[in-house]
């Protein structure tokens, strides 16, 4: 009855038309479940217990209290997180965030000195050494793996050529194993990026602002400090979100520099090996992955702008 | 409690001893103009404090942390006695007594291992070389500056190194004192004979020195971290043996990678042309230029080459490209190929759904929350990523249910392909859908709107082929049983299954990558001219041609910046590999195999090899952006 008075109102042609036109929209939508899906399907079953896991799919979750399982319940949460069971998961994630902090705020600080220098003071090969920093951006971390790893666990030494002495540079300060190893390594391989982002935003500044600066007698650190800081803030944001996420999950460069010191190991890689168990405990997995997941998120969904602002304009990172 | 402490103790001392070093020297120099003296103490002192922190490092003399100290002390004197004294004698008087002290401080306390025999050929060698360098590079500066001290900071090297460093390490205690005691005394009338600065001098000491202490630490983290280790990298790509005992080796890690089969293997090429994939490819191909060049024709908005380029030709040659790369990739299998697969298949799929979400999302209800939640991906690690697909994939045994989405779908689908009543109504259900696509097909083509009618053509081919799947040979993940016969289900084993569980792999990273694409292609559509776009449709352009004349060629660098973004983060990809498989089940990429070549197998020459390989794929983007960025930067 409705659908005859529904056709009574319009004819039959826009109504298909009509149709036809949401189509996108529908498809976007569907999309938009079929991406949204995974995650979901994780944090469901991360509230799960393990026989319910192994038995059903977790879109039946709501049959759990007719089964005689717990849902929701917390008890793989308190599993991970409990040290006996993982290696401990929450030591975990307070080294993450000590790598992640410090890896972002040392970056931060000197590639906005080195941004405003190559945009605001003059001096000869300016030109060719940004872009030979810039160039960097795409070196694969990869390459530098094997020698840093050696200089954190035996120092750095050189052999003179023709007179075949060898000179240490840096000691062996037994860094291999290290949280600050891997502070180091990211801030050397943020730089690049950092000072490309910080740079294309500092060199937009107007140029009049330098200038009365300049003749009102404040030095280069002034200008820097009273400047161009409290303008460069919302890029300087958009980098430290964006490294944030980047540090925090990063796995390749802790588990290399780390390796077998148990109790430095970040987050990722305490999940990770855990995953390499294909045991007994992977229902554990399911929330060890959420554990890892939510900072994130929380972080993206919280400062998204500036997230999206830092990735839109660093489409280049290596 | 006591860790939370510490790993805050940790990064306060961290961050702050930073910033109390890079503020101080800031500082510090600007000092160099009205408090001369000061600024040159701290110089003095903190030359002395490198030079025995270098000695001290190198575990060379005895009592290191005294002689460190005194030695900063004297240098904070001879700084500070320079920053005040102008007579010109008295300064060499004070460079004489500075350079003497320390010299002997040093060679007293060197310890034996370092204490050279003295050899005078080498030495006067030694200062010779040093003397010549003096003066070819006075003759460079014009005989502008100094000769004095120029000559002597030369002698000291020269002297350093011909007459010291050349020597035999077996000397006596005399020899020791004397060799530093002349490079003392040589350094110290560098240091005497400098003219004291002009104040026009001093003040641009305190402004041209900014430069370098704004950029010292990006360069000096920048050379340490990736330039320094880069060149190392390449050296040590052409050695061999464990890694306390290195030998040259040429090119036989290079020569080993590339003939492994496990790296790379083309063995099964011919099979390529025996495979569905490529026929199914060719098909399709066939079907595009058919369709594009008879849409040209008749339709007339070709692009002067008679080819009509419309949603369903793009579709249609797309889905060619593709499933080729599929079977080629499926034949030519290795740890190369492998990665040469994800570079292929992530590119074009992350960018293709990444473009189709961003005009779709454009101007969409609710465009904001559908963007974040395609996007959401790129906010989780790659570890949590390959963790969250793995349920996704579970395939359990047939006697039990499935718990993984993909697979019970793929079983039920096959349980209703086995039942004839569930395939009649699926088959009914996509007949219907295929006949209201050849109505629309048949409007478009009277409207005469190429869009509308290859796009509704090309939905509908895969629609015939699931339906002949359903009545015909059946589709989904039911089996017989290998023992009794009767169907059972079949779950895929997405994880395990070579060579398609590379793919499968593959969803995980487009599926993080694809909000990646979309953000930016979401700006740049944003960005196109409007006045363009309805100056298109005041011509009467459809839709369809204003984005394919209008938006993409305006969106084409970006396009470009997006695909070479993708390719340099997918070759290097490791997480996903690392964790879902760890390169079993020919799953291997590069990045895993330098990784455990190097750091399980501790094979650094072979896997320093592994990452020039990574570095070479790398290396024609790198131009490509250093040429972009000329061309920006010239603007």
């Amino acid at each position: 009855m409705t659908a005859t008075t529904t056709a009574g109102r319009r004819p039959l042609g826009p109504r298909i038309y009509g149709f036809l036109r949401s189509i996108p929209t529908w498809v976007l939508w569907v999309l938009v479940v079929l991406w949204t899906i995974p995650t979901f399907g994780l944090l469901v079953n991360s509230l799960r217990t393990r026989d319910a896991q192994r038995t059903s799919g977790w879109w039946l979750a709501w049959q759990d209290g007719a089964n005689g399982f717990d849902f929701p319940t917390l008890q793989n949460y308190e599993a991970v997180l409990g040290a006996e069971a993982t290696g401990g998961l929450a030591n975990g994630l307070l080294n993450s965030a000590s790598i992640a902090i410090v890896a972002t705020i040392i970056p931060i600080a000197i590639a906005a000195f080195a941004a405003y220098a190559f945009a605001w003071i003059d001096f000869r090969g300016r030109e060719w050494l940004f872009i030979g920093t810039i160039a960097l951006l795409a070196v694969p971390t990869q390459v530098s793996l094997i020698p840093l790893l050696q200089a954190y666990s035996s120092g750095v030494r050189m052999t003179i050529p023709i007179i075949e002495k060898t000179v240490t540079i840096i000691p062996d300060m037994g860094l291999a194993g290290t949280i600050p190893a891997v502070w180091l390594t990211h801030t050397g391989f943020a730089l690049p990026f950092a000072i490309f982002l910080l740079h294309n935003y500092i060199a937009g500044l107007p140029k009049d602002l330098f200038e009365s600066a300049r003749i009102d007698g404040a030095d280069h650190f002034k200008i820097f400090w009273k400047l161009v800081v409290p303008l460069s803030i919302p890029v300087l944001a958009a980098f430290a979100i964006f490294q944030f996420l980047w540090t925090w999950n990063d796995y390749l460069i802790a588990l290399t520099m780390i390796g077998g010191n148990r109790v430095a190991l970040p987050a990722t890689v305490v999940v990770a090996s855990l995953a390499g168990e294909f045991g007994l405990r992977e229902h554990l997995l399911t929330a060890g992955a959420f554990v890892i997941t939510v900072v994130p998120l929380v972080v993206f969904f919280a400062l998204q702008r500036f997230f999206v602002r830092g990735i839109t304009a660093g489409s280049v990172k290596g | 409690m006591g860790r939370v402490a510490a790993t805050i103790l940790g990064i306060v001392v961290a961050i702050g001893l930073s910033a109390i070093v890079f503020i101080g020297i800031n500082k510090l120099f600007d000092l160099a103009e009205k408090r001369f003296a000061i600024f040159n103490a701290a110089i003095g002192g903190a030359a002395s404090l490198v030079i025995f922190g270098l000695l001290w490092g190198n575990r060379l003399i005895v009592s290191p942390l005294l002689v460190t100290l005194i030695a900063t002390v004297v240098g904070v004197a001879v700084g500070l006695g320079l920053g005040l004294v102008r007579h010109k004698w008295a300064r060499l008087g004070i460079g004489l007594a500075g350079g003497l002290t320390l010299g002997l401080l040093a060679g007293s306390a060197l310890r034996s291992v370092v204490w050279p025999s003295i050899e005078p050929l080498a030495a006067l060698l030694g200062l010779a070389a040093g003397a010549a360098v003096a003066a070819i590079s006075w003759q460079v500066a014009r005989r502008e500056t100094a000769l004095v001290p120029l000559l002597s900071f030369w002698l000291a090297t020269g002297w350093l190194f011909g007459g010291w460093l050349a020597a035999d390490f077996d000397g006596s205690k005399a020899e020791v004192l004397l060799a530093s005691a002349i490079f003392g005394l040589l350094a110290g009338i560098w240091v005497g004979t400098v003219p004291y600065p002009s104040g026009e001098t001093r003040g641009g000491i305190a402004a041209g020195s900014r430069k370098y202490i704004f950029l010292a630490p990006a360069l000096l983290f920048i050379t340490a971290t990736l330039v320094v280790p880069l060149a190392r990298t390449i050296w040590l790509g052409f050695l061999t043996g464990t890694p306390r005992n290195l030998a040259w080796a040429g090119l036989t890690n290079y020569r080993d990678i590339f003939t492994d089969p496990g790296i790379l293997d083309l063995s099964e090429w011919t099979l390529i042309f025996s495979s569905r994939l490529f026929w199914a490819a060719v098909i399709l191909a066939v079907i595009a230029i058919g369709l594009g060049v008879w849409l040209g024709r008749s339709g007339g908005s070709g692009l002067g080459t008679g080819f009509s380029l419309n949603a369903g030709t793009v579709m249609l040659i797309g889905s060619a490209v593709v499933l080729f790369g599929f079977a080629v990739f499926s034949f030519i299998r290795g740890t190369i190929p492998n990665n040469l697969w994800w570079i292929f298949a992530v590119t074009i799929f992350s960018m293709a759904t990444g473009l189709a979400i961003a005009v779709l999302a454009d101007r969409a209800k609710g465009e904001n929350v559908a963007k974040s939640l395609i996007f959401l991906p790129m906010a989780i690690s790659f570890v949590g990523a390959s963790i969250i697909w793995r349920f996704m994939y579970v395939a359990r045994p047939p006697q039990n249910d499935q718990t993984g989405v993909i697979n019970t779908l793929w079983v039920q689908i096959g349980v209703w392909s086995q039942s004839e009543t569930a395939s009649a109504t699926i088959s009914a259900i996509l007949g219907l859908i295929v006949v209201g696509l050849g109505y629309l097909a048949w409007r478009g083509w009277q409207a005469g709107n190429n869009a509308v009618l290859s796009g509704s053509v090309v939905l509908a081919i895969p629609l015939v082929w699931i339906m002949y799947r359903f009545l015909g040979p059946g589709i989904g993940g039911v089996a017989p049983s290998p023992v009794t016969g009767e169907p059972i289900a079949d779950p895929i084993l997405f994880l395990t299954q070579s060579p398609w569980n590379n793919w499968w792999m593959m969803v995980v990273f487009i599926w993080i990558q694809t909000g990646f694409a979309m953000i930016i292609f979401s700006a740049a559509i944003k960005s196109v001219p409007e006045d363009l776009l309805e100056a298109a449709r005041i011509d009467g352009a459809t839709e369809s041609q204003t984005f394919w004349r209008i938006t993409v060629p305006q969106i084409g660098p970006t396009i470009g910046v997006v695909a070479t973004t993708l390719i340099v983060t997918v070759l290097k990809v490791f997480d996903i590999p690392k964790v879902m498989t760890n390169g079993n089940f020919d799953t291997q990429v590069l990045a895993n195999e330098m990784w455990q070549r190097a750091f399980t197998e501790l094979n650094f020459g072979l896997g320093s090899a592994l990452a020039v390989v990574i570095f070479l794929g790398v290396l024609p983007i790198i131009f490509l952006n250093i040429r972009r960025m000329q061309r920006e930067r010239l603007r």
